[in-house]
C-alpha cells in the first residue's frame, strides 16, 4: 500500500500497542541498525503517546520526522533515519554461527575459533579493552594500559585443549582427598611430611602468584591464554589448601621455610616479563617439581600425602606443557630468543649464587621418606636416592627444554644453572 | 599567534568544564583558536557580553531575548545545536486526571519548572493563554523555583514537576521535551501514570551569541570550524554527546524565526520589567 504524502518507507515497524516507553524503541532499532542514512521508516502503534514522544525522540536522535497517517489499525509514523555513521564503521558483527558439538554433546572451546572470534592478531589494539575477541567495538573507547599486547609474549598452539583438560580436571580438596585414611605417625616421619608440605606450600604461592601479576597486563583478545592462567591460579590455591591441610592434619603442624627458598622465589616473582617468568616457573621450576612430587608420592608414608602429590602432579603437568608450548611457540618466532631466555637463567642464577642446595631441612625430610623413617639402616640408601632425585630432575629438565626448542648444549648450561631450589 | 575568541558558557553543571576544555581543543586544530570563560548564571554572562569582555555567549533562548533588547536587536546569533531549533514543550498529565486536551486543565493543578526556564515555564504559559486558558486564574500553579539564573539548564526543576505528577500533587505538568524524551526513552516513566496530551509549535532554545561589532569574518569562520565538527569523529562524539546534539548548525533568518513566540511571551507577561539590562 502506497502512501501519498510520504515516501515509500525501507521498513515498516509493527509496533502493536507499545510506546516509547513501553518497548517500541526496541523494536525500532532492531530493524534501524541495518538500514542505511536516510532510509524511510514507517512505524504503526496505536499508542496515543506515540504521536507526541515519536516526534521528540526523532530530533533528540537527529533522525527526521515526516509526519504520520492515520491507518485502519493505527497511525503509521514516518521518519527518515539520520546520516551519521553508524558506531562502528565498515565493521559488522558475525550472525548465524552455529558451533559444532562433540562427542557426548560437548562443545569444546577450540571450536569457537571461527568467523572474528578465530581471528587472534598479531598485535592487539589497546582500545578494544574488556571487550571479547570478535565484538564489533564502538570507535572512541578508551585505551587500557595492557603491557602485552603482542601474540608472541604469550601465545601457545595447544592453550585450547590444555584450558579444555584444565577445566575437565578440577578437584576439590576438602572432598576428593581420602582423608579418613590417616594414621598416626612416627613423630620423625610427621615431621618430614610436614616439612615436605610446608615447602610445596611456600613453592605453590609463587606459582599462584607470577600468572596472577601477568593476567592484568594481558590484552584480553588472547582470551584463551588468561582463562588458562585462571585454571592455573585455581589449581595452585586448590594445592595450597591441600598441602596446608595435611600439614595440619596428622599431629603435626606446618615447619620451616628457609631464607634461601624465600629468595629463589622471590627472584621468581620479581620477574617482570612473562615469558622469562613463564620459562623460569612452568619450564624448569614446575618441570623440576614433577620429579619432586613423584618422588613425595612414591615414598608417602600414608595414602593422603600420596593422592594429594599425585593430583598436584597431574595438575602441574598441564602447567609446565603451556610453558613449553609457549617457549616453543616464541622460540620459532625469533631465533634471537633463545639468547634473551638464556640470559634470564643465568642472571637468575648470579643473583642466587650464595645459594648452593636445597634447604638442608627438606633434603633430610626427603631422605627420612625414602628412607622409611629415621631408620638407621636406611638412611644412607635414603640419601642415595634424593641424590638420584637430583640427577633425574637434571635428565628431565634437558629433555623438556630440548622439546621447547633448544639445543642440547643450550640445555645443558640452562638446567646446570637452574636454581638447587627445585622452582 | 592570533589573540583567541572568548567564549562565554554557564556551568549548569560539572561536564560543563570536560564539555568546553574539548571545545577548546577542538578549535586549537579546526581553527580559530578559543578560550573559554564561565559563570554561574546567565545574567552575568549577559551582562559580560554586552560589556565585550567575552566574544561569543553560549545563550539560552531567554538569554537571546535579553541581549536582543539591551542592543535594540543589533545582536547576531551564529549557530545552535541540532537540538536547539524546533525544540518543542510536553504537556504532560496522570492519567487519572481526565485532562484529555489543553482546555480541560481549567481547575486543575498544573506543575511548572523554574520561572526563568522558557520550555518548563514561560512558554507553557503563554501557550495556554493562547489556548484560551489563564493560568494564574483559572488552575492552581505549582512552580518548582529552582537554580534560577541558569534558565532551566538542569532539569533539577522539571525533575519536580514529574515527581508532583507522581506523587499525586499535580495533574498536569509541562516540561521540555529533550529532558521528558530522555526519561521515558530510559524506562523512567510509568506510562501508566503519566502521559503527554500536548506538544507546542517548535521554537528555538540555545544559540552562540555575538555583539553587531563582532567582525563578520571572524564570526564566518569560527562558525564554519564549529560546524565542521562531526559526530562521526570518535574524537568528539563523547563532547557532542554530553553537549546533547549530533550535528551544528547555522543560525540563519528562517531558524530564528523560532524565537518569537518567547519575545511575545515575554512581552505579554510583563517579565522584561524587572530586567537589569
Amino acid at each position: 500500500m502506497t502512501s501519498s504524502r510520504f515516501p515509500d518507507p525501507s521498513v515498516r515497524v509493527e509496533g502493536g500497542a507499545l510506546g516509547v516507553g513501553t518497548g517500541l524503541l526496541m523494536v525500532i532499532r532492531e530493524t534501524l541498525d541495518p538500514l542505511p542514512a536516510s532510509a524511510v521508516v514507517a512505524v504503526r502503534t496505536s499508542d496515543p503517546a506515540a504521536a507526541h514522544d515519536l516526534p521528540a525522540w526523532c530530533r533528540v536522535m537527529a533522525h527526521s520526522y515526516l509526519g504520520s497517517d492515520s491507518g485502519p489499525e493505527g497511525p503509521v509514523y514516518y521518519f527518515r533515519k539520520g546520516e551519521f555513521r553508524p558506531v562502528a564503521a565498515g565493521q559488522q558483527p558475525d550472525w548465524g554461527i552455529r558451533l559444532p558439538l562433540r562427542k557426548g554433546q560437548e562443545l569444546h572451546t577450540r571450536d569457537w575459533m571461527v568467523g572474528r572470534v578465530g581471528q587472534v592478531p598479531e598485535e592487539a589494539l589497546t582500545t578494544t579493552g574488556f571487550a571479547p575477541r570478535g565484538a564489533v567495538v564502538e570507535e572512541g573507547a578508551p585505551a587500557f594500559d595492557f603491557a602485552i599486547n603482542s601474540r608472541d609474549a604469550v601465545w601457545a598452539a595447544e592453550v585450547f585443549d590444555l584450558y579444555e583438560q584444565a577445566t575437565a580436571n578440577q578437584w576439590d580438596a576438602s572432598r576428593d582427598i581420602p582423608w579418613g585414611l590417616l594414621q598416626p605417625l612416627p613423630d620423625p616421619m610427621e615431621r618430614a611430611v610436614c616439612q615436605l608440605m610446608t615447602f610445596l606450600t611456600e613453592n605453590e604461592y609463587s606459582a599462584l602468584y607470577v600468572p596472577a601479576k601477568f593476567i592484568p597486563q594481558i590484552n584480553p583478545q588472547f582470551n584463551e591464554v588468561v582463562l588458562f592462567l585462571s585454571t592455573q591460579m585455581m589449581d595452585e590455591a586448590r594445592h595450597i589448601e591441600a598441602f596446608t591441610k595435611r600439614a595440619l592434619a596428622n599431629g603435626g603442624g606446618l615447619q620451616y621455610s628457609a631464607a634461601s627458598t624465600q629468595l629463589s622465589l622471590k627472584t621468581l616473582f620479581d620477574q617482570h616479563d612473562f615469558t622469562s617468568a613463564s620459562f623460569l616457573l612452568s619450564v624448569l621450576g614446575e618441570g623440576t617439581f614433577l620429579d619432586l612430587l613423584r618422588f613425595i608420592e612414591t615414598y608417602a608414608p600414608d595414602p593422603v600425602t600420596a593422592e594429594i602429590c599425585r593430583r598436584a602432579r597431574v595438575d602441574e603437568s598441564r602447567h609446565v606443557h603451556f610453558g613449553m608450548a609457549h617457549v616453543r611457540y616464541y622460540l620459532t618466532q625469533d631465533p634471537a630468543h633463545y639468547g634473551e631466555l638464556l640470559a634470564t637463567v643465568r642472571e637468575r642464577a648470579a643473583f642466587m649464587r650464595s645459594v648452593t642446595e636445597v634447604s638442608p631441612r627438606v633434603q633430610e625430610a626427603l631422605a627420612i621418606l625414602a628412607a622409611g623413617g629415621l631408620n638407621l639402616d636406611r638412611l644412607a640408601e635414603g640419601t642415595g636416592q634424593v641424590r638420584a632425585l637430583m640427577d633425574e630432575m637434571h635428565v628431565h629438565r634437558l629433555q623438556r627444554l630440548q622439546v621447547a626448542g633448544f639445543t642440547p648444549e643450550q640445555a645443558d648450561e640452562m638446567s646446570r644453572l637452574h636454581t638447587p631450589n627445585f622452582m | 599567534m592570533a589573540i583567541p575568541i572568548l567564549v562565554g558558557a554557564v556551568a549548569y553543571d560539572a561536564r560543563v568544564v570536560p564539555i568546553w576544555e574539548g571545545m577548546r581543543d577542538y578549535f586549537r586544530e579546526a581553527g580559530p583558536p578559543i578560550d573559554y570563560m564561565l559563570f554561574s548564571n546567565y545574567d552575568r554572562q549577559v551582562q559580560a557580553l554586552l560589556e565585550h569582555q567575552i566574544d561569543i555567549a553560549w545563550n539560552t533562548n531567554l538569554a537571546w531575548v535579553k541581549v536582543h533588547r539591551a542592543t535594540n536587536g543589533t545582536c547576531r546569533a551564529l549557530a545552535m545545536r541540532d537540538v536547539d531549533a524546533q525544540f518543542t514543550t510536553v504537556v504532560i498529565v496522570r492519567t487519572d486526571s481526565g485532562i484529555e486536551s489543553l482546555a480541560d486543565v481549567k481547575g486543575k493543578r498544573v506543575a511548572l519548572g523554574s520561572a526563568d526556564s522558557a520550555q518548563a515555564a514561560i512558554l507553557p504559559l503563554h501557550f495556554f493563554q493562547q489556548a484560551g486558558i489563564q493560568p494564574e486564574k483559572d488552575c492552581t500553579l505549582l512552580r518548582f523555583d529552582l537554580d534560577v539564573g541558569k534558565h532551566g539548564d538542569t532539569g533539577t526543576s522539571e525533575v519536580e514537576v514529574l515527581r508532583a505528577l507522581r506523587e499525586g500533587k499535580a495533574d498536569a505538568g509541562a516540561l521540555g521535551d529533550t529532558t521528558w524524551i530522555r526519561l521515558i526513552a530510559e524506562g523512567r516513566i510509568d506510562a501508566r501514570q503519566i502521559r503527554p496530551i500536548w506538544t507546542s509549535p517548535g521554537y528555538c532554545h540555545c544559540n552562540f551569541t555575538v555583539l553587531s561589532d563582532f567582525p563578520d569574518l571572524d564570526g564566518q569562520s569560527w562558525t564554519d570550524a564549529l560546524l565542521g565538527m562531526h559526530y562521526d569523529n570518535p574524537r568528539w562524539r563523547g563532547l557532542m554527546d554530553q553537549e546533547g546534539l549530533k550535528r551544528w548548525i547555522r543560525a540563519d533568518t528562517a531558524i530564528l524565526e523560532g524565537y518569537q513566540v518567547l519575545f511575545d511571551a515575554v512581552e505579554r507577561q510583563g517579565l522584561a520589567n524587572n530586567w537589569q539590562f
